[in-house]
C-alpha cells in the first residue's frame, strides 16, 4: 500500500451542504491529501448527491464503496444510509449498523474509527447541524492529538452540532464558512 | 461520561475473544473487519454494563450458555423488505427471466437475517410464477434473527417504508395480498414461507450445502476485511451451478475477489452477477 494520505473530514448535518460544498469547490489542489464528507443527507433523495458535486475543479468526487482503498486527490461522499469507517490497512469499511443519534452514516462512528485506525495524518471540521452527533467524536478525535475545527455557532445555520462540541472542548480553531480552505491548508501545514 | 462514549477494546483483550469465540463456540471473528466490530462490541458491552472486553471475556467463558445470545448481540440485522428497491426491479427483469423454463430454482439466502429478504423473493417468485417451483434456503449464524424470520411478522411501525419499496418493485400489486395487520404488527402471508427452510449456517467457516441456481448475500460482505470477502465469495461462486445468479449489496464489491473472474455483470450498478457457463 502506498503511504496514507493527509485525511481531511469535513462533518455535518442541516445547514452543512452549502459551505461544504463550497469548500470543495474553492480548495486547491494538494497533493497526498483525501477528503471525506460525512454529511447527514435523507436516506431516499430525490437527487443524488454525487450529482451536487459533478463540477469540481482539482478533485475526483466519488461515494466509496466498501473495502475501497483510501486515495489522495479524491473527495469521498459518505454514502446514504450506511455508516462509513476507516480501517487501519488503509481502505474504507461500510457498516448498517444501527443508525447513531437517528444518524447513518454517523459522523461519530466515522471519526471514532479514525483514532481507533490510528492514521498516521488527519484533521476535521464540524459544520452546522441540528443534532449532536459528531461532537463526542471530535472530541477523542482532538484528544488523539489531530487538528480540530468547529464552525462558529453564530454563524452556523443551526448551532446545535458545534456547540454541542464546544460544550466538550475547545478546538484548535473556531471558524467562518468562508474561512474553510484557509483552515484545511493551515491543518495541512503542520 | 457521555452517553456516547463506549468502552476501550485492548487489543490484548480482542486476541482473547477471537480465541474464547473459536474454542469455545467455534465461530472466527479474526476475517470480520476490525472498525465496526470493535465498536459493536463496545456496544455489547455498554449495554450489558461490563467495563471492558476482558470482563466480557470473563462471561463467555464462565456461561458457555451465553454464546448464542451473544451471537445475536454481536451480528447486525439490519434488513428491510426489498431493501434498494432498484436492484429487486433489475433482478426481476434481468435475473428471473434466465431461470422461465426452469425445472427448479433453488434460491440461497446467505445471512438471512430476519427474513425481511427472503419475504421479498418469495412475493417476486409469487407473482411472477415462479414460487411453485422454487427450494428457498435461508441461513444465518444469529439462531434468534431466524427465529423471528420463521415468524414473518414485523412492527406495524416499519409498514409506511416496506410498503414504499414493494410498490416501486411491483407497482399496481396490491399489499393487502400478502400483508395483514394484527394489533400493532404486520403479519405477511404464511403461504409465501412453504417453500423456505431456515438453517443456522456459517458461511465463515461451512461449506455450502447444495448447488444453487442464486444465491443472494447482500450487506454481510462488507463486516468480512478483503481476505475473508475473496473466500467467502469464492464459496459462494462454488455454490452456484453455472449460468446461477448472485447478489451482493449495491456498495459492496468484487474488487479483492479472485472469484470475480468466474462471473459476468448482468447488472454492474446494482451488483447482479452471473456465473460464467464451463
Amino acid at each position: 500500500m502506498t503511504e496514507r494520505p493527509f485525511l481531511w473530514v469535513v462533518a455535518g448535518s442541516a445547514g452543512s451542504f452549502t459551505p461544504a460544498r463550497q469548500f470543495v469547490q474553492e480548495m486547491p489542489y494538494r497533493p497526498q491529501v483525501a477528503i471525506v464528507l460525512c454529511l447527514h443527507r435523507m436516506r431516499k433523495p430525490r437527487v443524488p448527491m454525487i450529482e451536487a458535486f459533478s463540477r469540481i475543479p482539482y478533485w475526483q468526487v466519488v461515494e466509496p464503496q466498501d473495502k475501497d482503498p483510501i486515495e489522495s486527490g479524491k473527495v469521498y461522499l459518505a454514502p446514504a444510509d450506511y455508516h462509513l469507517l476507516v480501517e487501519r490497512e488503509g481502505y474504507f469499511s461500510l457498516s448498517v449498523d444501527e443508525p447513531v443519534h437517528f444518524s447513518r452514516p454517523s459522523i461519530d462512528v466515522l471519526l471514532e474509527s479514525v483514532v481507533e485506525a490510528r492514521w498516521p495524518r488527519a484533521g476535521a471540521v464540524l459544520l452546522s447541524g441540528a443534532n449532536r452527533d459528531g461532537a463526542w467524536g471530535l472530541y477523542l478525535f482532538h484528544r488523539a492529538g489531530y487538528f480540530t475545527a468547529v464552525q462558529d455557532p453564530q454563524e452556523a445555520e443551526v448551532p446545535t452540532m458545534p456547540r454541542a462540541a464546544l460544550e466538550l472542548f475547545t478546538p484548535n480553531r473556531l471558524c467562518k464558512a468562508h474561512e474553510l480552505v484557509q483552515v484545511c491548508l493551515e491543518a495541512l501545514s503542520l | 461520561m457521555l452517553p456516547e462514549a463506549l468502552p476501550e477494546i485492548a487489543e490484548a483483550d480482542l486476541e482473547r475473544f477471537f480465541q474464547i469465540m473459536q474454542a469455545q463456540f467455534g465461530y472466527d471473528f479474526r476475517g470480520y473487519a476490525p472498525a465496526s466490530l470493535k465498536r459493536r462490541l463496545g456496544t455489547v458491552l455498554k449495554r450489558y454494563g461490563l467495563k471492558d472486553l476482558h470482563a466480557l471475556n470473563q462471561r463467555l467463558l464462565a456461561q458457555p450458555d451465553y454464546g448464542e445470545r451473544f451471537i445475536s448481540e454481536i451480528t447486525v440485522s439490519t434488513t428491510e423488505l426489498f431493501r434498494d428497491p432498484s436492484a429487486w426491479v433489475a433482478f426481476r427483469l434481468q435475473a428471473l427471466p434466465l431461470f422461465a423454463q426452469a425445472p427448479h430454482l433453488r434460491i440461497w439466502h446467505v445471512g438471512a437475517s430476519t427474513g425481511e429478504e427472503v419475504l421479498s423473493m418469495a412475493i417476486l417468485l409469487k407473482e411472477t410464477g415462479l414460487y411453485e417451483r422454487a427450494h428457498l434456503y435461508a441461513t444465518d449464524i444469529d439462531t434468534y434473527s431466524l427465529a423471528q424470520a420463521q415468524r414473518a411478522r414485523y412492527p406495524l411501525r416499519l409498514k409506511n417504508l416496506y410498503q414504499q419499496n414493494f410498490a416501486a418493485v411491483l407497482p399496481g400489486v396490491p399489499w393487502q395480498r400478502y400483508v395483514k395487520e394484527e394489533g400493532n404488527e404486520m403479519v405477511f402471508d404464511p403461504a409465501l414461507l412453504e417453500r423456505v427452510r431456515f438453517l443456522k449456517h456459517n458461511i465463515v467457516s461451512e461449506a455450502p450445502f447444495a448447488s444453487f441456481e442464486v444465491v443472494v448475500c447482500r450487506n454481510l460482505l462488507i463486516y468480512f476485511t478483503p481476505a475473508l470477502q475473496d473466500q467467502v465469495v469464492t464459496r459462494l461462486v462454488d455454490s452456484l451451478m453455472p449460468g446461477g445468479i448472485l447478489m451482493i449489496g449495491t456498495k459492496e464489491s468484487l474488487f479483492w475477489c479472485a472469484a470475480a473472474k468466474r462471473l459476468v455483470a448482468v447488472n454492474e450498478t446494482e451488483r447482479i452477477y452471473r456465473r460464467r457457463s464451463l
